[in-house]
């Protein structure tokens, strides 16, 4: 909808000439799927939970308007306020008018995709309030003025030493080199923060209609400091977050820890029913919840779509996908990377923009294999390309490759015409039984390999020497 | 005698004639009546994977044209197959002539291993091959078509062939069509990394399903100047 | 108004689909509305449900102490600060642990009780808490919040004790959810000490809250 068109093209070959990134995915991928695949391997029946997670999922979205009004309900009945927000304006509008009214001056955020999607923190600092991530990923992201580039992994693109020169420039503390003292100092400036926030900010990995809970899944404990210490605690969640039934946690809880970091549960999991209540010591005197939609009705619209609301944020996609092993998640452009960001990013922000994404994949079927929720990704991103080329984003050169090959495929005795003149052309390019150098536009492929050359005798003309035809 | 009409692929036709031969005399050997549509040229899926559903829909009327009489298809490859199997039902669905036919070739079109294995319950098909041997799982084979085991079973039955394993196996080696050409960069790393574990695989040969990973990968042995050679899986199985 | 504006968008989205719905529901794709909810897995059986809740405790990181009795736990949590030189404590003051806050009170340590300020709290060297329930499979300790129960107790301090009565192990969050009927303000499951990756790749412990959690289970 906004902003120039996303170039992972070039995106994607400047992230391959940077050593220091290379290094840092070729490690921490293998590594991430590795541990995936170790606690996925001790669930005795883990296609059984991915299909009632999928249910559960497909079921919540086919009644979503009645459950997000039960959930309205129940948050309200335990004392909390729900917002909704059509689309990120709507939601920015809300948190900054409550700052506004409540006189906040210092905002304390646990991770969440979701204000990263609205662009929270600036809004925020427009009015003069101090925003501070609290997420040691996403800290050391909000120190570096840049985005995350892995939805669970914010700073999975950072090494050691580039964190440990960030913090000797903006802390100005002395310089420190293992990751424990980097974090034990993120740690002691960052409690400072709690301390002090007047707000706190949270994401909501799921949300139940019949309790009207909030659940926020981390491992480091900011989640919890974030939502328990501030007087005001805000959380943001997209539509498609709710679950019908307390007990559908069970399910989802264990595939979410399980896929996104490999362990059986996470840290933490806070399952928030309303701010504090009468005579508790502590907890916040208010919670506000913001329900966001964004865009994402249109994928409930969408038969060929929906399902991609299904999505828990585990990131197994991220991690299992060899474009985004070698591109990293900001070759994407938005906030959302990976084969589920190629998905959602073209319906959130527009083929004009994010179109060049869902051709960004060799449809491997990696991801899934692997996701929790069974969203076909790789036949929704077939359906992108489609939509991308009707929508008329094509290029021309894309369009005469289309029109040449439908033409001379249409008829075999194009085929057979066309295979008899390559074969006299190629004579000039052939050497040893091989092409070493193509002109452009196929010049990317004899960049890394040889092409082959067309075969002295087709198998349609063999078949008719040897054979004598057939049928 | 089962009757199999070959879909061979445009790719075999026009680049690697050698693999629809082999594919011939391994079906032969395995007791069927092979027959070669001659209208058929290519699924689209060379198309498709660029998002021109129009020109796929061309291109699948023409192969469900040429290959409606047959009572079994076979493929020697998984792409094909897969682009036969899962996208010729969703792509004409609201066609009420071609739909219902697609649905049908859909049922009946099998990858070559897969109807070796799961169709005439072969694992041994006679062939004799010595020689080290990685296994590269073509993705759409693999994820597409669910053949896991199906290729393995058949090569492991080769007699004075070793089977070497190759660590990443199962990841895509980078090729997926017009994606090896418009992000060459990517595709050429991901290639990079599967030919780096086949060379150190030890294998003398790597093997697959498909001729256009083999194709990529064969190239960039070849840019290379490895000693390592890409040839399909029916080439291996007719040999001996 | 956006609370209109977006459920006439989910309930025009379900016309829309209605519409276009194909026959049957592909694979892959939402299936078509459906009012039945889905049936839930049952609770998982293991042969041993406080043995695995113990071993699996240890592997994420949890210090795990055995006893048999709340006085015998009330000693284990004296001695534990003595050893270490801890001064002061964050303790829950419910029923059950109110021996074990007089024990350590009589060993010349400050408790803090619920309702003291965040600050203190942050200075104390040991967060002292119960926990409902256990579940084995995941070694998670299940802690509510209420008047009695801090939440921070169990987060600002380095270190966190946890007292859990084996008979409180369930086997997994299937169990769990099945048992859940009063919902306090904040329920948090905990599993292990506090750590994140972020930095490097390397696992860090504490990285918010306590680096350490042991686990006194008492089993009678």
């Amino acid at each position: 909808m906004s902003g120039p068109r996303i170039d992972m093209i070039g995106n994607a070959r400047r992230a391959l000439q940077d050593p220091a990134l290379q290094q840092q995915l070729r490690r921490a991928m293998p590594s991430f799927r590795r541990q995936r695949d170790a606690a996925v391997a001790e669930v005795a029946d883990w296609e059984y939970l991915r299909s009632t997670a999928a249910a559960i999922k497909d079921h919540a979205l086919a009644h979503l308007d009645r459950y997000l009004t039960e959930l309205e309900m129940q948050v309200a009945v335990r004392g909390g306020v729900v917002h909704w927000a059509a689309d990120a304006a709507d939601a920015r509008r809300i948190i900054v008018d409550l700052a506004r009214r409540r006189g906040i001056r210092r905002v304390v955020k646990s991770k969440s995709m979701t204000t990263e999607e609205i662009h929270l923190n600036p809004a925020l600092e427009r009015e003069g309030i101090v925003v501070v991530e609290t997420d040691l990923g996403e800290y050391i992201v909000q120190l570096a003025g840049e985005t995350p580039s892995h939805i669970v992994a914010p700073v999975v693109h950072k090494s050691v030493e580039a964190v440990a020169d960030l913090f000797a420039a903006k802390l100005h503390a002395p310089r420190h080199e293992r990751p424990e003292e980097l974090a034990g100092v993120a740690r002691q400036t960052l409690r400072a923060e709690f301390l002090a926030a007047d707000m706190g900010v949270s994401g909501v990995n799921f949300a139940v209609a019949e309790t009207g809970t909030i659940v926020v899944v981390e491992n480091e404990g900011n989640a919890r400091l974030t939502t328990s210490r501030p007087r005001i605690h805000v959380a943001v969640m997209g539509l498609e977050k709710v679950v019908p039934r307390l007990a559908d946690l069970g399910v989802m809880l264990s595939l979410l820890a399980r896929s996104s970091t490999g362990q059986r549960a996470s840290v933490y999991v806070s399952l928030l029913s309303g701010p504090r209540r009468p005579g508790e010591p502590d907890g916040p005197d208010e919670l506000h919840l913001v329900i966001l939609d964004n865009g994402r009705t249109r994928l409930l619209g969408d038969p060929d779509l929906r399902a991609a609301l299904r999505c828990i944020r585990c990131g197994a996609c991220l991690n299992i996908c060899p474009v985004f092993e070698r591109a990293g998640g900001h070759a994407y452009g938005a906030v959302y990377s990976g084969p589920i960001g190629a998905v959602i990013t073209p319906v959130y922000e527009g083929l004009d923009r994010a179109g060049e994404l869902p051709f960004a994949s060799t449809l491997c079927g990696a991801c899934a294999e692997v996701c929790p929720v069974k969203i076909d990704l790789p036949r929704m991103l077939a359906e992108l390309r489609g939509r991308a080329v009707r929508a008329g984003h094509a290029t021309n050169l894309d369009r005469l490759f289309a029109r040449a090959w439908t033409l001379l495929m249409e008829r075999p005795a194009r085929l057979w015409i066309a295979g008899k003149i390559g074969r006299t052309l190629q004579r000039v390019a052939v050497r040893g039984r091989r092409i070493d150098r193509l002109p452009y536009p196929l010049s990317g492929w004899t960049a890394h390999r040889v092409a082959p050359p067309l075969a002295t005798q087709s198998f349609r003309e063999w078949w008719r020497m040897d054979r004598g035809g057939g049928r | 005698m089962r009757e199999v009409a070959l879909f061979v692929t445009c790719l075999v036709d026009q680049l690697y004639p050698q693999v629809g031969q082999a594919a011939v005399r391994v079906l032969e050997r395995a007791g069927c009546g092979v027959f070669f549509p001659e209208a058929q040229t290519c699924c689209g899926q060379a198309v498709f994977n660029d998002g021109f559903q129009d020109d796929a829909r061309r291109l699948a009327a023409g192969l469900i044209g040429a290959l409606d009489g047959a009572e079994a298809v076979v493929a020697p490859s998984g792409s094909c197959v897969a682009m036969v199997r899962e996208w010729y039902p969703r792509l004409l669905r609201d066609d009420p002539v071609l739909g219902p036919r697609a649905a049908a070739l859909a049922r009946r079109t099998y990858e070559l291993s897969e109807f070796l294995v799961r169709v005439l319950g072969l694992s041994d098909v006679g062939a004799r091959f010595p020689a080290a041997v990685a296994y590269h799982a073509s993705c759409h084979g693999l994820r597409g078509l669910g053949l896991r085991e199906e290729p393995v079973r058949l090569l492991a039955a080769v007699r004075d062939l070793r089977l070497v394993p190759l660590p990443g196996a199962e990841e895509c080696c980078g090729f997926g069509g017009l994606f090896s050409v418009k992000f060459a960069d990517l595709s050429g790393a991901m290639l990079a990394a599967k030919l780096d574990a086949i060379e150190a695989s030890g294998a003398d040969v790597v093997t697959a399903t498909d001729v256009s990973c083999l194709m990529h990968i064969g190239g960039g042995l070849a840019r290379r100047g490895s000693r390592v050679r890409a040839m399909h899986l029916a080439e291996l199985l007719v040999q001996g | 108004m956006s609370r209109d504006v977006i459920l006439g968008r989910i309930r025009a989205a379900r016309e829309a689909l209605a519409w276009a719905a194909p026959q049957g529901a592909e694979p892959g794709t939402a299936a078509p509305a459906s009012d039945a909810l889905p049936a839930l897995p049952p609770a998982q059986r293991f042969p041993d449900i406080v043995g695995l809740f113990v071993q699996r405790a240890r592997q994420v990181g949890m210090l795990v102490d055995i006893v048999a009795s709340p006085a015998e736990a009330a000693r284990r949590v004296a001695s534990l600060c003595g050893e270490r030189g801890m001064r002061r404590a964050a303790a829950w003051a419910t029923p059950d642990l109110a021996a074990l806050g007089d024990v350590l009170a009589a060993q010349g340590i400050e408790v803090l009780a619920p309702g003291s300020s965040v600050e203190q709290v942050a200075t104390a060297d040991l967060g002292v808490t119960g926990a409902e329930w256990g579940i084995a499979e995941t070694a998670t300790l299940v802690l509510p919040s209420g008047p009695q129960q801090p939440r921070l107790a169990s987060l600002l301090p380095p270190v966190h004790v946890a007292v859990l009565a084996a008979d409180r192990i369930v086997p997994d969050l299937h169990a769990l959810f099945a048992r859940v009927g009063f919902l306090p303000s904040a329920l948090t499951l905990i599993t292990g000490p506090s750590r994140s990756a972020d930095i490097g790749l390397t696992p860090v412990l504490g990285a918010h809250g306590p680096m350490e959690v042991s686990v006194v289970l008492i089993r009678s």
